[in-house]
């Protein structure tokens, strides 16, 4: 790992994937009286084929930022409660993430903030403006930080940078072609 | 006349070798050679004869007539001592001329693998190798041939050259020197174990140990096509085996070992540790506890700050090694205050870091704590002894309550690492009664049982309880009980879930039964509410669903099963009472749930070979006819929920799970019941339960919804043995009698059409000539039946294919002549996936006769005729139809079946995707996903174009209605650049990116998320 680490000994907390199965079942037990056969059953996922829209919430936009890799450990973002659900705002097509460095003094916050932006920029419609920042007070060069997140060359770089678009450790297949 | 015809062959290759002897070629020695071999003349004449050109001035001439001793002394077996010894010390001397260098190393190759060569040579043959021979200007060949002499003697004449020990040992290391081809390097690593294992080294271990660590790591890597087939693997193995070879390496390697850790690239890193974990136990205690702080250091690095997972989990196992090797003399029963050195160095570090527990650091470090528990007994009491208390103490302790779910996770690793180390540590026999835990059990399970009792800490102490119990011998009897107690409070909390209370109860159920029956069971029942909540009480609804599959994880064991069928049953006879119009519904649902449970539980205990599933024919089988039967035939049927098909089914599903299981005689008396009831309405000998069967009306001709009761007489028919044989005077007419009948019914004649097609042969001629013109072909019925009667038709078929019926081709084959009829061809068309997919019914379970390969026969005979049929552009209407066909049969076989004509396919299948019907549509694009798994994926790319632009079509919104159709449209495009080369895909990937923005906007989550991945 080149050069030094900020925070060698981050706390990590327990992810929280676990309650989504009852909650599923809460769901199916408002939408119908009759019991499916459990799923592993069943063939594949059951999809309905009904047109009833479901709209981008919070959980989407996190779901698709938890598994983000810090850049300094092996663990993801959601590990280290560097980013949750809650902390993610949806108005209108406006969305709006904050995250908090581990620690204030975080030299990577701009990464960790860049790496949040391409992934989303890559996943969600277009027609959604994407706002950046880090938390309120979390960070000691706050301002600093959120001006160059939400800066149109340094996210016009990042894209470019396989370093930043990879660290969501998938490599997107087609832009990666070429 | 073999032999000849090789040395025919040799002499060609002399031939090769010398161009310009052309001239001078002896037509002598060719007669010689056959009165050598039949022994009429002696080699001495030979040699004699050939006099001048063994001495001729001129290289090739001389080369040649050297030559012709290679073949004789091959094929020579019976040769006098005389011989091999004239032509060793011939071919020695010629090592000193470079021309003849290689010719004279093949001979003495195969010479010395005679019987006949003896121990005498080998001094002679070693010194002149080591005198005369250069390896540095040999090529490999050559070079090779000089290791395989070596390799021979040393294989059998050991103790010569151990007798010139030093002598030898220093002239081989020169010669050996800088040998760099992975095929000679296989058979010097050979030599060199045998020398270092055997020899004296004591004056050449600096000099051995260059020549062999000059080659790690290994960084060889075949070509691709390597002839040779030698692998990084072999050549890996092969040194290893070398290093390992003598602890006096000990001292020089340790220092490369640690080098190459710290600069390495990862399979580097994994190479050394593997080397070392090999070489520890050799190289011997004393160096392993003189080093041992360096190691650590250098092995730290790896688990703390690990590159990635494997090499940590390579680093962890030769941490334990090194424990092992340095432990190894402690007596097994030391007192385990007193441990030295390496292990109590590392407990104390790892135990520092584990005060900060909710840190990232605290996980490696447990592992290796964990690590320890496998190495040697005394370490592993040492280390339980200081991690356990440890850890109850940071537990205990007021300020670390945030902490704890961190702190509880970390003793579960430690109590799973223990109970695993107990197979490792087995070899001290039975007197063990004692697990590593057992002194520290009661504080454990204080504060895991406390920790139950906050939600935040139900999972860890979930766990730790779980390795507790998993642990043989550690918990008593009563213990157990107490740990049930404490877990069904969770249970009956409305808690979230409860998988891992549920893993927990069912380990305790393997072991301890009465427990759960006791005292969870009862528990779980009483929450079951009598009456089923009603229409909008959904939170009340999925607590009962929970409860239902709570009891599906738990009941299978035996005793356990009992009692649920006892309940459940119970509760399902309190729903069938008459009942308002507007409880109907959730009522029947509620019962479905029941019914659906039984059915589930049923399924996973067939899976587990339960024995018991038979034995159920008697009370289970004959409880649910009457409640089904008694409630159709009871004069308030309307109040009643017994008559919704969708619990018949699934009580049907049950009848045929248990009916399965039983055994042919069981079966035999079941159905004689199962017709009388069905057939004579005589059903008192197959329901039997405390609802009272109306016995006015009577069973024939039934109204609508007593006829769903077929269903179940179905369920229990399709899984009969084939020797059972079905009660009516004759079948063909029972069979036609059933015709008209539904899905159950026609699934009831396929499976008695299979197994017993020699006694319905009239049936199926009847088939045959009266009901496909009267019911399939006839254009004069209505749509709807004609369609029906093609699905009679597939039934058929189907049970006549899958047992190799004579007269299936005919069945089959019946149906394309309807493929030009607009109102049927589309379901005829489709039905040919269906015939051949497999189903539900005609399976080996269900003891259908089955015979090998069907699949295959039907498909090698039909997909020639559909492939030309789709290809024949001269009736547009039958070209569809034969799509059709194909899409829906390539679609349910197996992708080994029609691989071989992928590249006819292809075309016709992207063709398929225009096709209008969705479910098709879904399926073609599916046939694609499964032909990308294969090694022939690239089969598609000469069409890569067309499939981008229908995927992109398939997958957007606007253009495709159904769900599963994006989906599959989008996980197709997803694994197209795996699988095509990039060049031919990089002029779409603009429009496929800009595209599949538009699905980024889907509707509907499912797609969004498959639209992620491709992107």
């Amino acid at each position: 790992m080149p050069g030094d680490i900020f925070n060698p000994n981050p706390i990590v907390f327990r992810s929280s994937t676990k309650s989504s199965a009852s909650s599923r079942q809460l769901l199916a037990a408002k939408k119908s009286l009759w019991m499916n056969e459990p799923s592993e059953r069943s063939q594949g996922e059951e999809m309905d084929e009904d047109n009833e829209e479901e709209l981008i919430d919070q959980d989407e936009i996190f779901e698709l930022i938890r598994h983000i890799y810090d850049p300094e450990h092996p663990n993801t973002l959601e590990d280290l409660h560097v980013v949750s659900a809650p902390q993610i705002d949806i108005t209108g097509n406006c969305v709006k993430v904050e995250f908090t460095p581990t620690v204030p003094h975080c030299g990577l916050s701009t990464l960790i903030g860049l790496s949040i932006r391409v992934r989303l920029i890559r996943s969600l419609p277009t027609r959604f403006k994407l706002d950046i920042m880090v938390k309120p007070g979390s960070h000691q060069s706050e301002h600093a930080v959120n001006k160059q997140l939400n800066d149109k060359e340094r996210v016009a770089a990042a894209l470019e940078n396989p370093a930043a678009s990879e660290n969501g450790r998938r490599v997107s297949y087609w832009e990666g072609v070429g | 006349m073999d032999g000849l015809g090789k040395r025919r062959r040799d002499r060609r290759d002399c031939i090769r070798h010398a161009p310009l002897s052309v001239i001078i070629v002896p037509s002598l020695p060719i007669t010689n050679i056959t009165e050598i071999s039949n022994g009429s003349t002696s080699l001495l004449n030979v040699v004699k004869a050939l006099g001048e050109y063994l001495t001729s001035e001129e290289d090739p001439l001389r080369t040649k007539g050297e030559f012709w001793f290679l073949p004789t002394s091959q094929t020579r077996d019976s040769s006098s001592d005389l011989r091999p010894r004239v032509l060793t010390s011939f071919y020695c001397s010629k090592l000193e001329d470079s021309e003849t260098v290689v010719p004279a190393l093949k001979g003495l190759a195969s010479l010395t693998k005679l019987p006949s060569s003896t121990s005498e040579d080998v001094t002679s043959i070693v010194d002149a190798i080591f005198m005369h021979v250069k390896m540095k200007g040999l090529v490999q060949s050559v070079r090779f041939l000089v290791f395989i002499i070596i390799d021979t003697l040393m294989a059998r004449h050991r103790q010569v050259f151990k007798d010139m020990n030093n002598d030898f040992l220093g002239r081989y290391i020169a010669l050996v020197d800088g040998e760099k081809d992975p095929r000679n390097l296989l058979v010097a690593f050979a030599i060199a174990r045998v020398l270092l294992i055997e020899f004296d080294i004591s004056n050449h271990v600096e000099s051995l140990f260059n020549i062999t660590f000059c080659y790690f790591p290994i960084t060889f890597r075949p070509p691709p096509n390597d002839p040779y087939g030698i692998s990084t693997d072999d050549l890996r193995q092969a040194l290893r085996e070398c290093l390992n070879a003598t602890p006096a390496f000990g001292p020089l390697a340790i220092p490369v070992f640690l080098e190459k850790l710290a600069a390495g690239s990862p399979t580097t890193k994994r190479d050394t540790l593997e080397s070392m974990s090999i070489c520890f136990p050799v190289y011997g205690p004393a160096l392993a506890r003189s080093q041992a702080r360096k190691l650590w250091n250098a092995l730290k690095l790896e688990i703390f700050q690990p590159t990635d997972p494997i090499t940590e989990e390579f680093a962890l196992k030769t941490t334990q090694d090194l424990v092992k090797t340095i432990y190894v003399e402690e007596p097994s029963d030391s007192a385990d205050s007193n441990m030295e050195g390496l292990a109590r160095d590392v407990c104390e570090e790892c135990i520092m870091i584990l005060r900060e527990p909710e840190k990232s650091q605290a996980k490696p470090a447990i592992k290796v704590l964990c690590a320890f528990m496998s190495t040697t007994p005394s370490v592993s009491r040492y280390t339980v002894a200081q991690v356990a208390p440890y850890l109850v103490k940071l537990y205990t302790n007021p300020d670390n309550v945030a902490a704890r779910p961190s702190i509880l996770l970390l003793l579960s690793d430690l109590i799973a690492a223990a109970r695993d180390s107990m197979s490792v540590n087995k070899n001290d026999d039975s007197e063990s009664t004692e697990t590593p835990l057992t002194p520290f059990k009661d504080e454990m399970l204080g504060i895991v049982t406390s920790a139950l009792k906050v939600p935040a800490t139900w999972d860890p102490a979930l766990a730790c309880l779980l390795g507790m119990v998993s642990t043989e011998k550690l918990l008593s009897d009563e213990e157990l009980g107490f740990i049930v107690h404490n877990v069904d409070e969770i249970l009956s909390e409305d808690s979230e879930d409860g998988e891992e209370a549920k893993l927990l109860l069912v380990t305790i159920s393997m072991k301890a039964p009465h427990h759960i029956k006791e005292q969870t069971l009862p528990l779980l029942f009483s929450m079951l509410p009598d009456d089923a909540p009603s229409r909008d009480a959904a939170l009340e609804r999925a607590k009962v669903w929970r409860i239902l599959s709570a009891l599906n994880t738990l009941c299978r064991q035996i005793e356990l099963f009992e009692t649920l069928v006892i309940r459940l049953t119970a509760k399902l006879d309190l729903l069938c009472v008459p009942s308002a119009p507007e409880d109907l519904e959730p009522r029947a649902a509620y019962a479905h749930s029941i019914l659906m449970t039984l059915y589930q539980t049923i399924l996973a205990k067939v899976d587990e070979d339960h024995t018991d599933v038979a034995k159920y024919i008697e009370s289970l089988v004959p409880r649910l006819f009457n409640l089904f039967i008694s409630s159709a035939l009871s004069p308030n049927v309307d109040e009643l929920i017994t008559i919704d098909p969708r619990l018949i089914m699934v009580a049907g599903q049950i009848i045929t799970s248990v009916v399965q299981s039983a055994a042919a005689q069981r079966q035999d008396t079941f159905v004689q019941a199962l017709f009388a009831a069905y057939i004579d309405g005589d059903v008192e000998r197959i329901a039997e339960g405390h609802h009272k069967i109306s016995t006015s009306q009577h069973f024939l001709f039934p109204p609508e919804y007593q006829r769903n009761l077929v269903i179940l007489m179905a369920s229990a028919v399709v899984p009969l043995h084939k020797e059972v044989r079905v009660p009516v005077p004759d079948l063909n007419v029972f069979m036609r009698s059933i015709d008209v009948q539904r899905e159950s019914a026609w699934q009831m004649m396929s499976a008695i059409l299979n197994k017993r097609s020699a006694d319905t042969s009239t049936f199926i001629e009847n088939m045959l000539q009266d009901f496909w013109p009267q019911h399939i072909a006839n254009r004069s019925l209505p749509v709807e039946s004609r369609n029906r009667a093609i699905r009679v038709w597939v039934w058929i078929s189907k049970a006549l294919l899958v047992c190799n019926h004579t007269q299936a081709p005919q069945f089959t084959d019946l149906l394309f002549e309807i493929f030009d009829e607009e109102d049927i061809k589309w379901s005829a068309a489709k039905s040919f996936g269906d015939i051949v997919r497999t189903d539900t019914t005609l399976t080996k379970k269900n003891h259908a006769s089955i015979k090998m390969l069907y699949a295959q026969r039907f498909v090698g005979r039909i997909l020639p005729r559909i492939i030309s049929g789709a290809k024949d552009s001269t009736e547009p209407q039958k070209q569809i139809s034969y799509l059709v066909a194909l899409t829906s049969l390539i679609s349910s076989i197996p992708k080994a079946l029609y691989i071989h004509e992928m590249p006819t396919l292809v075309p016709l299948l992207v063709r398929g995707l225009d096709l209008p019907d969705h479910y098709i549509r879904c399926k073609v694009i599916d046939t694609f996903l499964a032909v990308a798994e294969g090694d022939s994926a690239d089969i598609v790319s000469d069409h890569a174009p067309s499939l981008i632009t229908t995927m992109l079509k398939n997958s957007s919104v606007a253009e495709m209605p159904s769900v599963k159709v994006r989906i599959s449209a989008l996980r197709y495009l997803t694994v197209l650049p795996t699988i095509v080369r990039y060049d031919i895909l990089h002029p779409h990937k603009a429009n496929v990116i800009k595209q599949l923005t538009v699905s980024l906007d889907d509707p509907k989550r499912a797609v969004r998320k498959e639209a992620v991945l491709a992107r």
